[in-house]
């Protein structure tokens, strides 16, 4: 094949194959730098004209630093380049956080899963990025850094705080995702996560739903609500969350639950759905997740 | 030489697909990995807006760069059309009608520069007035798209059998309904994409992902400044077709066009989202129909009346109402029928041919409108329908002799294997029940040409067959493979008729220098007429070998067969000669000297339709009945099929491998059509040109498959073996909408039955109910 049918002309100065963290973040310091990992979104967003490179392109999948998950001092920090793969069969989730692994197991398909990585979908700053909504629930912090005057500078931002549109972050010019770390529940806690779509695999969500918390008979404390694709960035719903916080579930509690998550979410009619289905769709699965605690 | 050889028919075993194994390890060079020396790569710059004239068309920037090597518009080409009507210039000269028009094409070194190019490329448009709606387009005053056509009707087709009114005055009912069946596209794996090479004596080759080789050759030639007799079609393997390459598109002429101005091969490959965009869709169709039965459910009367969106231009697409018109007249035994259809232009992108051609949105309408009917009438749904089948012996209105079908035995053992009618009245009943998930079951049922279908003057297929010193068979035919089986069910039939095995016979196709006459590939017509053309040849081949061996043996040829590569004793198997020293014999035998070549041209015994459109169009007839099992989420609309219990009369089974993988694949295109499938077009523009936002059926959503094959044996089909590749397409959706039916009680009329539309449906109904309440 001749090479001119694979090359096209300018698209990078640069190709930068990283292998520790100070050489990423060096490379990505002007800001004119695009990091890659999974490629997953990326590569697709760039074919379809919807994001460009940056005059250098940085493969920062072998740097050590970026991978793993483990538990330090009551704290399990993900590793920004760990796969969809990698959570799904975390045994360290499994036990500790399992509704990372559910939210794993309905992520595209398990080639992508493959790829992904949770950095990524963090990064690309969907408002319909599955992984996002379990880790609004775990209170996850995003881990950040950056080249800054000849040293690494780390800093910590809330998840919750980290999107600011769809497909922007509050991410400096040059800065890396690094990991996003939580406080390991407490036992007893419990967490689901719910996607709508008749396609078991590669269906993006028309409406994502994930609730966490403590169960106590009929009642749910530290609750967390996050919904997904109902707003420009995913959301967590405090108000709907004080609603149930503490409340012994019936009809009328639940009632008033599915009223409150109406006023919270702001979704859009699009291709994949309207905003009335969005709508009918998180009501109907947060009745349906709280009904199972009304019944138990 | 007292081998004895028992009897051994290939026909009726699971036969390995003969391109299986290069498939299956990647050694398929399909037509997109088809690389040719000083190739140049091709891309067409498309119109931006749906409805505009151009006002001009500039492409000195995109001719300057570096790289490109022909920049062509309408005004460096000869005033050509193609399509139906010849309404379609490959490039637009002063208007486009659709988001898809070509306006010009560019030739260059790579496709990366091909994609700057086209950028560089500067259109000014003036918009002109735009309509997308078929009742719109009928509007007095409405835009006209094509100025030759000021009422916007592209085709009109009619057909009128007995006395309609006279009917309905003698109806105890009359039901009535709407249908608007929605555009769906191939998506085929393999993008559109095709090479023409021209030599230095103005000769093209252009090797073509079409259907319909030859008569391809007579739709682009001409247009081109090519003889017919110039230009040489070569099909290499395909990613799939289904209808979509029974046309010559604009790009086809486009990458000719540019072979001949710059003396280079030329590459054109579609984009998958252009392929979504610019490839051809199923017709949607608007049906209003009115029917009327006795008392007893004695169907009396069908009055059915359609538009078609034709889009921009006119394709195959606009005939598939003769299709359409076969089962409005022909599928339950109606005795007075009207039928209108007319296709319209609109700015929409246009509908072209699509497996089921017709029959799909036919079929859709009519067993939707059976099952409400059925209600009506007070009978199950299996039992009003059994009361309307047709029988063996039935003439249709449109004079199609059904001499060999078997409707009833379809219903009857879908029921049963189903156990329809038990699991119907409980799941009825069960939708008042509470809980969230309703099940539910429904059943349809399709008829469909099963032995060619003659709409050209001729509908046979040619076949060339040859024996070599070492009796291997090559068999030349002019049917064309592109992915369905015909290579493998040829092989089959030939084996059979040779004692030789499998791997003895090569299959030739796909190529118009080598391969005798053929329509193509539509009308679920290869197995039928290739495969009696290759079947024919063979016995004439077997003739050859069997007068020499008697000769030789001096017994009579009755005595004798051929198995397992010999000459064997008929009645107990022992063999006396092997084949291919009989076939040296004759070859080196001086001036006696014979080599095995034969030919054969098979014409199937159907007729034309005459101008009312009546006649035997078909050499066989077929029918199928499906039945869906449904679990429906009330709350999000989702429907789970479970199992679809699939009954096809086959008339006889070739390559079991073949007919269960043609029906696999049609129910999921047909579950596809049903539930998930919709290309959205707003305005003319398609919203969701890729795999993200356009369902095709994925494989963890493919319900269980329970298949009946009844084998009725055709008198005049290769080995008794029926067409069956687009019956299981065309039969499903509605047997779904009837399931959704049966669980809930909400009729959907027009598909797809997308989650988000029966969710809604349902909570309109509980709305209302809960409004209606005291």
């Amino acid at each position: 094949m001749p090479l001119a049918q694979e090359l096209k002309p300018l698209e990078i100065d640069a190709y930068v194959d990283a292998v520790s963290l100070d050489a990423a973040v060096r490379a990505l310091a002007d800001g004119a730098g695009t990091p890659v990992a999974g490629g997953t979104d990326l590569w697709i967003q760039k074919d379809l004209g919807k994001r460009a490179y940056g005059r250098r392109l940085v493969n920062i999948r072998r740097v050590a630093a970026l991978g793993g998950i483990a538990e330090e001092g009551g704290r399990i920090r993900i590793g920004a380049l760990a796969t969809m793969t990698e959570i799904l069969e975390s045994p360290l989730l499994l036990r500790a956080a399992p509704v990372l692994p559910a939210t794993a197991d309905r992520f595209a398909s398990v080639q992508i899963r493959n790829a992904a990585t949770v950095g990524g979908n963090i990064a690309n700053a969907s408002p319909a990025a599955d992984m996002v909504l379990p880790l609004l629930c775990l209170d996850a912090e995003v881990e950040l850094a950056r080249w800054h005057e000849n040293r690494i500078d780390r800093r910590r931002l809330p998840l919750a705080a980290f999107f600011a549109g769809p497909g922007k972050t509050r991410a400096l010019p040059g800065e890396l995702i690094t990991a996003v770390s939580f406080d390991r529940p407490a036992a007893g806690s419990f967490g689901a996560f719910q996607k709508s779509g008749p396609r078991p695999a590669l269906e993006i969500a028309r409406v994502a739903l994930c609730i966490a918390g403590r169960r106590e008979g009929r009642r749910l404390t530290s609750v967390r609500i996050a919904a997904g694709a109902v707003a420009p960035t995913p959301i967590r719903c405090p108000r709907t969350e004080a609603e149930i916080e503490g409340v012994a579930l019936d009809d009328a509690a639940i009632a008033r639950a599915l009223e409150s998550l109406g006023r919270e979410i702001a979704p859009i009619d699009d291709v994949r759905g309207s905003a009335w289905y969005r709508r009918h769709l998180a009501a109907a699965f947060l009745e349906e997740e709280l009904g199972r605690v009304a019944r138990s | 030489m007292n081998k004895v050889i028992p009897k051994h028919s290939f026909v009726g075993t699971r036969a390995v697909k003969l391109d299986a194994p290069d498939k299956a390890t990647g050694r398929t060079r399909y037509i997109n990995d088809l690389v040719l020396p000083r190739m140049l790569y091709a891309k067409i710059r498309r119109s931006e807006r749906v409805h505009a004239r151009i006002l001009r068309v500039d492409t000195a920037k995109a001719k300057a760069l570096p790289g490109v090597v022909a920049v062509i518009t309408a005004a460096d080409t000869p005033e050509i059309a193609i399509g139906v009507l010849k309404d379609n210039p490959p490039l637009k000269r002063d208007r486009v009608r659709t988001i898809r028009d070509e306006i010009a094409a560019v030739a260059a070194e790579s496709e990366a520069i091909c994609d700057e190019a086209l950028r560089l490329i500067e259109v000014e448009y003036e918009d002109l007035p735009t309509v997308f709606d078929c009742t719109e387009a009928l509007q007095p005053g409405a835009p006209v798209i094509h100025a030759n056509r000021p009422d916007n009707i592209a085709m009109a087709h009619q057909f009128d059998h007995g006395d309609v009114a006279a009917a309905e005055a003698a109806s105890d009912f009359v039901v009535e309904g709407a249908y608007n069946v929605h555009y769906v596209t191939h998506c085929n794996l393999g993008v559109s994409c095709c090479v023409a090479d021209v030599d230095v004596e103005g000769r093209v080759t252009l090797y073509s992902q079409t259907q319909y080789p030859f008569i391809m050759k007579m739709d682009i030639a001409p247009s081109l400044g090519v003889h017919p007799g110039d230009l040489r079609v070569i099909q290499p393997p395909v990613g799939g077709a289904f209808g979509s390459k029974l046309d010559v598109y604009p790009y086809e002429p486009i990458c000719v066009l540019l072979a001949q101005k710059t003396r280079r091969p030329v590459k054109l490959v579609f984009s998958r989202e252009e392929e979504f965009v610019a490839s051809p869709t199923r017709q949607p169709v608007e049906f209003r129909i009115r029917a009327g039965m006795k008392r007893d459910g004695t169907l009396t009367f069908r009055d059915v009346d359609t538009l078609l969106n034709n889009g921009g231009y006119t394709s195959w697409g606009a005939t598939t109402p003769f299709v359409t018109m076969r089962t409005i007249s022909s599928h339950y035994r109606v005795p007075h029928v009207r039928y209108r259809a007319r296709a319209i232009y609109t700015n929409n992108p246009y509908a072209g041919s699509f497996r089921g051609y017709g029959n799909v949105q036919a079929t859709w309408a009519v067993e939707t409108h059976m099952d409400k009917m059925a209600e009506v009438a007070g009978l199950d749904p299996i039992a009003f329908r059994l009361k309307n089948a047709n029988e063996p012996g039935d003439v249709t209105p449109q004079g199609a002799r059904l001499a060999n079908i078997d409707l009833k035995g379809c219903l009857r053992i879908a029921a049963e294997k189903s156990d329809f009618l038990r699991k119907w009245a409980a799941y009825r009943a069960g939708r008042a029940a509470p809980g969230r998930i309703k099940r539910g079951i429904g059943i349809a049922a399709s008829l469909h040409n099963a032995g060619g279908a003659k709409i050209h003057k001729s509908d046979g297929c040619g076949t060339i067959l040859k024996l070599d010193d070492y009796a291997r068979a090559t068999v030349i035919t002019g049917g064309s493979e592109i992915g369905q089986g015909l290579d493998t069910v040829i092989a089959q039939l030939v084996a059979d008729e040779l004692g030789l095995a499998l791997r003895d016979i090569t299959v030739v196709m796909n190529d118009t220098a080598t391969g005798p006459w053929d329509v193509g590939v539509h009308a679920s017509r290869s197995t039928y007429i290739a495969g009696n053309s290759a079947r024919r040849a063979a016995r004439k081949a077997r003739a050859m070998i069997l007068d020499e061996a008697a000769k030789q043996a001096n017994v009579g040829v009755a005595q004798l067969d051929l198995r397992a590569g010999f000459v064997v004793q008929a009645d107990n198997g022992v063999a006396i000669v092997a084949i291919d020293k009989l076939l040296r014999q004759m070859h080196f035998a001086g001036e006696d000297a014979k080599l095995v070549m034969v030919t054969d041209y098979y014409e199937p015994p159907s007729e034309n339709e005459d101008k009312n459109h009546v006649g035997d169009m078909s050499a066989a007839y077929s029918h199928a009945a499906h039945v869906a099992e449904i679990a429906v989420d009330t709350r999000t609309g989702e429907i789970k099929v479970e199992t679809i219990w699939s009954v096809q009369d086959v008339g006889r089974i070739v390559n079991r491998n073949g007919i269960e993988g043609q029906i696999e694949g049609g129910i999921a295109m047909g579950l596809g059509y049903a539930l998930s499938e919709e290309l959205v077009i707003e305005r003319g523009r398609v919203r969701n040109p890729s795999f993200r936002d356009y369902h095709v059926m994925t494989a963890p959503e493919m319900p269980k498959i329970d298949m009946t094959f009844l084998e009725t044996g055709d008198a005049e089909g290769p080995a008794g073996a029926k067409g069956i590749a687009e019956l299981p397409t065309i039969v499903i959706a509605p047997a779904v909408g009837n399931a959704l039916y049966n669980a809930t009680g909400v009729r959907i009329d027009h598909p797809p039955l997308a989650a988000e539309k029966v969710a809604r449906a349902i909570w309109e109904r509980a709305q209302r109910s809960t409004r209606a309440a005291p």
